[in-house]
């Protein structure tokens, strides 16, 4: 099973290679049909909400300042994966642990916080079927949730990738980070949009 | 580079610390505008549009420099166009919805399906 | 070398599960889809047999196989209306989603795509191993949907709320319907990405064959169309487990019974969708088949494609505009009128650069010495067949004439001459054309003229009937169509169509022989038996793993067949004199 199929032929060619690595090209395809998913969504909440007589305000119904504070604990978690991004291209591992547990711990807080919103709620048997209000809140929030979970999931295996030397020394570690920032900030764009949609508006 | 041709160092971007912190704190300003301008009551179009709008810069700021999509490759930005172009599609069943409105629709009443009694207590009123 | 950073290129000997099951190797994934996805079409096909016999002789007993089902599915062998209605929406998902797009896509462009290019495998070997094991039990799942009480789903492929939302077996469709659309994006994903990286050296865009542009035009529309189905069925799976109201409107009853939940949704919601991924996906059913004829009609009229340029451009036409052409579906949904008028218009534009791939097939034909091959056999078929499923379907794109012709069998007539006679032909053409490739071996002629001949005829057989029937205004979707007097005169075609596709049936007989006996006993063939030009041609067959002995360079595009001044006929890409 000898060969001397060279990939360096491929990857380094300019006519027949982008520039981006594959990697990275799957990250952002991947992010485009995430794009569409919410799209779609958001969609459907406009047009419910159009073919309604009336609509609930978000501060009559839901918890805003507990999603408020959710808020600033996602685009805080933002803000720690692209700190870690940063020590991790400057090859410090205990920097970018330090950031990446960070980022980790915020998105755990999110959960929490998500779940003092929706226990109260269910306490006084309000879910999904209460109305097509709660059934867009329930899906998208939830939705988005399932996203969170998925984050940490990668994250928290980057984490522990960096923990050994074979992983953290590969040159495609950077750029596995970089992947999940990217995954991530997506989420935390997604929760931009909602967070008006559903609470503000 | 021929060594390791996936890793393609030239592909990553150098992080800039000062500036990640400035756009934090821009995030975190836009979010209490938009919180503070929800409380006002305003018009339902303008508190839609003017909503939108702040989603809208505080996501670009998020695309642009937190996914370093300013000064990314070409090939991002188009496969991004063509998603932004073919998701527009998904204009045409609002309007429909809008043209239609009322006339084949059974139009609900959504606030007033909730139950009672059941409002989140508001931290303070307005 | 970083080959052993790469788990496809390691160099131990590779077990049988991680060499025929596991594998990692595009070329192995491709033939699990090509066998896994026959076998679908192949039960899709049966469950139309069930419907065929009570369409044509009804409230008789089915011969045979009437006896082997439940009591409550076919009471006395006789087959009951929920099960033909279940019947109804498990053979359309089972051939669009099971059986022609992984066809399509997962089987030929997982195999022929990277040899096309002159790559070594797949961008994301691994991702593409998962995308073929989330496919398959997405598919058990889908088939498993019949156990459940009340049977499978039955509400057609289209799943049309509220009905949809009433029967037990929606739940088991839809969420197979989320495991099958992950699993094609986990596909569309590696496609888009080896075609855009993976390319050999020399291989620019414009020196791409079809089938590639193809596959990467079809890649777009599965990769941006399918989510939006995903987050409507993710929609309706909320309606039925957890008494949402996303499609039910108010004061709705089921069965006498008020709706568990709110209510206050919209069903034309749904429609629009769900047609949202649907119409693209017509499309996904269709670029690939016409670029595998592309490939054969190229090679065997030994002359270059008329108009290359003009195809892909008008591929690329079609996956834009396929885009916004989704509600002539829903003419008499009750969606407003104005966007009627907006969607005839698309649908006439789109039509257009359909139009234009078919005048550059027909050209390429003319000044050519034909080979008539079996490859080409079907690649010519294709034409004819399919231009008739083209054409009947621009009565349908125009609101006066679908408000008659909606509901009627003239619907079934104009898709499944588009998708049976057009791109299931030209797939068993790919088959014929690539088996050399894919075991060293050809299939047996004598075999193959009768498949195609057999095949050919019965098809028309069945789907020239519905299209009279149609015009004749019998509805479709009707459990027993004796019921109403105005299809009652033209029941007897309904005789004729049945006949045609039991024959059918016994037609693919040979083609399933052929194929397992040549995989063994065929005539072995040379690395090149058709003379052709592309790349997947100039790497051994069966291709080792890793494909080439070399990185291939390539000097020039792909159909340069009789170049005047040279010795042999074709000119391959990868050859620089």
């Amino acid at each position: 099973m000898s060969q001397t199929y060279d990939p360096a032929a491929i990857m380094n060619n300019p006519d027949t290679h982008s520039g981006v690595t594959n990697a990275k090209l799957g990250v952002w395809l991947f992010l485009a049909s995430e794009i569409m998913l919410f799209a779609t969504l958001f969609t459907s909440y406009i047009v419910l909400r159009m073919a309604s007589t009336s609509w609930p305000w978000g501060w009559d119904v839901l918890n805003v300042p507990l999603a408020t504070v959710n808020t600033v604990v996602l685009i805080g978690s933002s803000m720690t994966i692209v700190m870690a991004y940063a020590r991790a291209y400057d090859k410090d591992k205990g920097g970018f642990q330090k950031w990446m547990a960070a980022t980790i711990l915020l998105s755990l807080a999110f959960l929490v916080i998500k779940g003092f919103e929706y226990g109260p709620k269910f306490a006084a048997g309000i879910g999904p079927h209460t109305s097509v209000f709660y059934a867009i809140y329930f899906t998208m929030t939830g939705l988005h949730a399932i996203h969170i979970v998925g984050g940490i999931a990668v994250n928290a295996g980057l984490l522990y990738m960096s923990t050994v030397d074979g992983h953290w020394k590969n040159p495609l570690f950077l750029g596995r980070v970089e992947g999940a920032g990217l995954y991530w900030h997506f989420v935390d764009i997604v929760w931009i949009f909602l967070f008006p949609a559903l609470y503000l508006l | 580079m021929s060594k390791n041709p996936d890793a393609a160092t030239h592909d990553e971007h150098r992080p800039n610390v000062a500036l990640y912190v400035k756009v934090f704190a821009a995030l975190m300003a836009l979010t209490l505008i938009t919180v503070a301008i929800s409380k006002i009551h305003l018009p339902p179009a303008q508190a839609v549009s003017l909503g939108l709008f702040v989603a809208l810069i505080k996501a670009a700021l998020v695309a642009a420099l937190f996914m370093h999509l300013w000064g990314e490759n070409k090939l991002i930005h188009k496969a991004l166009w063509v998603t932004v172009g073919l998701g527009a599609a998904l204009i045409l069943p609002i309007i429909d919805f809008v043209l239609i409105s009322g006339q084949h629709t059974s139009r609900a009443d959504v606030a007033n399906q909730h139950p009672p009694g059941h409002a989140e207590p508001a931290t303070e009123g307005h | 070398m970083s080959h052993d950073e790469h788990g496809q290129h390691a160099h131990h000997e590779l077990s049988f599960w991680e060499r025929y099951v596991f594998s990692v190797d595009h070329k192995v994934i491709g033939l699990q889809y090509l066998i896994t996805s026959f076998i679908f079409l192949l039960v899709g096909f049966a469950l139309m047999g069930l419907m065929r016999w009570q369409l044509a002789w009804p409230g008789t007993p089915i011969p045979f196989f009437g006896a082997l089902f439940p009591s409550d599915l076919a009471p006395n062998g006789v087959m009951s209306g929920e099960f033909y209605n279940s019947l109804g929406a498990m053979h359309g998902t089972i051939m669009v989603f099971l059986g022609v797009v992984p066809l399509a896509v997962g089987a030929y462009g997982n195999y022929v795509l990277p040899l096309q290019i002159g790559a070594p495998d797949m961008a994301f070997p691994r991702m593409n191993m998962m995308s073929y094991w989330t496919y398959l039990p997405g598919g058990i799942l889908m088939l498993a949907s019949f156990l459940m009480p009340g049977g499978a789903a039955q509400s057609g492929w289209t799943s049309y709320p509220p009905l949809s939302i009433i029967n037990p077996g929606q739940t088991v469709w839809l969420l197979s319907m989320v495991i099958l659309i992950t699993s094609s994006l986990l596909g569309a994903i590696n496609f888009l990405v080896t075609t855009i990286n993976m390319r050999a050296p020399g291989m620019s865009l414009w020196r791409m064959p079809i089938f590639v542009w193809a596959q990467f035009v079809s890649s777009v529309l599965l990769l941006l169309a399918f989510p939006p189905l995903e987050a409507a069925s993710i929609l309706q799976l909320m309606d039925r487990v957890f008494h949402t109201s996303f499609y039910m409107p108010k004061d709705i009853l089921i069965l006498g019974q008020a709706y568990a939940g709110s209510g206050g949704g919209q069903p034309l919601l749904w429609q629009h969708l769900f047609w949202f991924l649907a119409h693209p996906e017509v499309y996904v059913l269709v670029l690939p088949p016409m670029g595998i004829v592309a490939e054969i009609i190229a090679n065997n009229t030994r002359k270059p494609l008329h108009g290359y340029k003009t195809m892909v451009f008008s591929m690329i036409a079609i996956g834009v505009m396929s885009f916004m052409v989704w509600a002539h579906h829903m003419f008499i949904s009750g969606m407003s009128a104005s966007l009627s008028n907006f969607f005839l218009v698309t649908t006439m534009i789109i039509s257009v650069p359909s139009v234009a791939l078919m005048t550059c097939l027909v050209f390429s034909l003319k000044g050519g010495s034909i080979r008539f091959n079996l490859p080409m056999l079907y690649a010519l078929a294709f034409i004819p067949l399919f231009a008739i499923g083209g054409l009947t379907g621009l009565p349908l794109g125009l609101t006066v004439t679908d408000i008659y012709l909606h509901d009627t069998y003239y619907v079934i007539g104009h898709f499944h001459f588009v998708v049976v006679s057009g791109s299931i032909i030209a797939l068993m053409g790919g088959t014929y054309y690539w088996f050399p490739k894919w075991y060293g071996r050809k299939m047996n002629d004598t075999l193959g003229h009768i498949h195609f001949w057999g095949s050919v005829i019965t098809m028309c057989g069945i789907f020239a009937p519905m299209l009279f029937m149609g015009m004749g205004g019998a509805s479709r979707r009707l459990y027993d169509p004796t019921a109403q007097l105005h299809n009652l005169p033209v029941q007897g075609w309904n005789v004729v169509a049945t006949y045609s596709a039991y024959a059918l049936a016994l037609f693919q007989i040979p083609f399933i022989y052929n194929f397992f006996n040549s995989m063994w006993r065929g005539e072995k063939t040379v690395e090149n038996p058709w003379q052709a030009t592309t790349l997947e041609w100039a790497c051994p067959s069966p291709p080792p793993h890793g494909n080439f002995e070399k990185t291939p360079t390539v000097y020039r595009g792909p159909y340069e067949y009789s170049v005047p001044g040279r010795k042999d006929d074709f000119w391959m890409q990868s050859d620089k004199n």
